[in-house]
């Protein structure tokens, strides 16, 4: 399998502020040595729909942040909005049940149940 | 791109469909397929499926701290429609060490997620491993949030097996609570007695309560919380722009 390209986007709110999970999510991947693998990480800055990273969410129909694009050569570019899974899954690293469990409370609307 | 194109194209046409045209839908295009059944108003999706086809999967998650009246309807639906309903249970040893290190109702001293997380979704979880999609009662007008669009299908990549798809449907999506109790009433289903104790949202008893007139249902629900905005969601309306 070839290597892939790995493109991070992050979210910076109308008011400038920066998304807490983003911020989150990078700081785990920083103190785990994962960032290095990143080959670009891309703002989508939520005042500005021209950003890069808003044409990205827009262009991949995601609606979460943070985000990642993985591409490989002759391939569709998989997204994943999931960070456990993306790093299980691309970075081959391992994760807590309990970690992906408060990732899922956090990020998946399942007060329905 | 197939796989998103595909569903998003798929939820445009399905999303000015009615609940019963999606379900058949999801039940024509998924042999391995599970109905989600909270013991709620949910019921209607068990009565519309049942309609189409009578080998249901319906599975419902037991905390252990659900209303007697649920069980007794969980009960209840289950002869009613001679169905078997997969009741779903916690790991025993992880609930013993949250009851250990926090106590019975450690829920209301921090959050709820954590209980939750042990009690409801870590068993959801493992059950939505054993299927190719699954359906659930979720509508939009059940959060109170401007950001919730809950589409009537959608790809599941928080519970999906790794390196695989999970298909979840969402036929209520587009539904409002009168159209279910309307369908209800119209149809003759069961329905939890709780709901005429005034009870809307059903869910644990320790953290369910009743709703008085005017409040939105989700009032009923962990009130002892402040609702917090869902940082991480980027605005579609701004991506459409």
């Amino acid at each position: 399998m070839t290597t892939p390209t790995i493109t991070m986007v992050k979210k910076i709110f109308a008011d400038g502020s920066p998304c807490k999970k983003c911020g989150e999510v990078e700081e785990k991947m920083r103190d785990a040595g994962q960032l290095d693998q990143l080959d670009k990480i891309v703002i989508a800055y939520e005042a500005d729909p021209e950003s890069e990273g808003m044409q990205l969410a827009a262009r991949h129909n995601v609606d979460r942040a943070p985000f990642f694009i993985v591409e490989r050569d002759g391939q569709d570019a998989e997204i994943y909005t999931v960070y456990f899974k993306f790093v299980k899954e691309v970075l081959n690293a391992k994760t807590s049940e309990d970690e992906e469990l408060k990732e899922i409370m956090n990020d998946v609307d399942l007060d329905f149940l | 791109m197939g796989s998103i194109t595909n569903i998003v194209d798929i939820d445009s046409e399905l999303a000015v469909q009615t609940p019963q045209e999606i379900l058949r839908y999801a039940l024509e295009n998924h042999d391995n397929i599970a109905i989600s059944f909270s013991g709620a108003e949910d019921v209607v999706l068990i009565d519309m499926a049942y309609k189409i086809r009578k080998d249901l999967q319906v599975f419902s998650l037991d905390t252990g701290r659900l209303h007697a009246e649920t069980y007794r309807f969980i009960e209840q639906v289950r002869k009613h429609y001679s169905i078997n309903i997969d009741v779903v249970y916690p790991e025993a040893s992880r609930v013993e060490k949250l009851v250990v290190e926090k106590g019975l109702f450690s829920f209301y001293d921090g959050d709820h997620k954590e209980c939750c997380g042990i009690r409801k979704i870590a068993p959801l979880r493992k059950q939505l491993l054993t299927v190719d999609a699954w359906i659930t009662g979720q509508r939009r007008d059940q959060s109170p949030g401007t950001r919730a669009a809950v589409p009537v299908i959608q790809d599941d990549k928080a519970f999906a097996r790794p390196d695989d798809k999970l298909t979840k449907f969402n036929p209520l999506a587009n539904w409002t609570s009168k159209q279910v109790w309307d369908y209800i009433r119209e149809n003759n289903v069961p329905y939890n007695e709780l709901h005429d104790k005034g009870f809307i949202s059903i869910g644990c008893e320790p953290c369910t309560r009743p709703t008085g007139p005017g409040q939105h249902e989700r009032e009923g629900r962990w009130w002892w919380e402040e609702a917090t905005l869902k940082e991480c969601g980027l605005h579609a309306v701004n991506i459409q722009k």
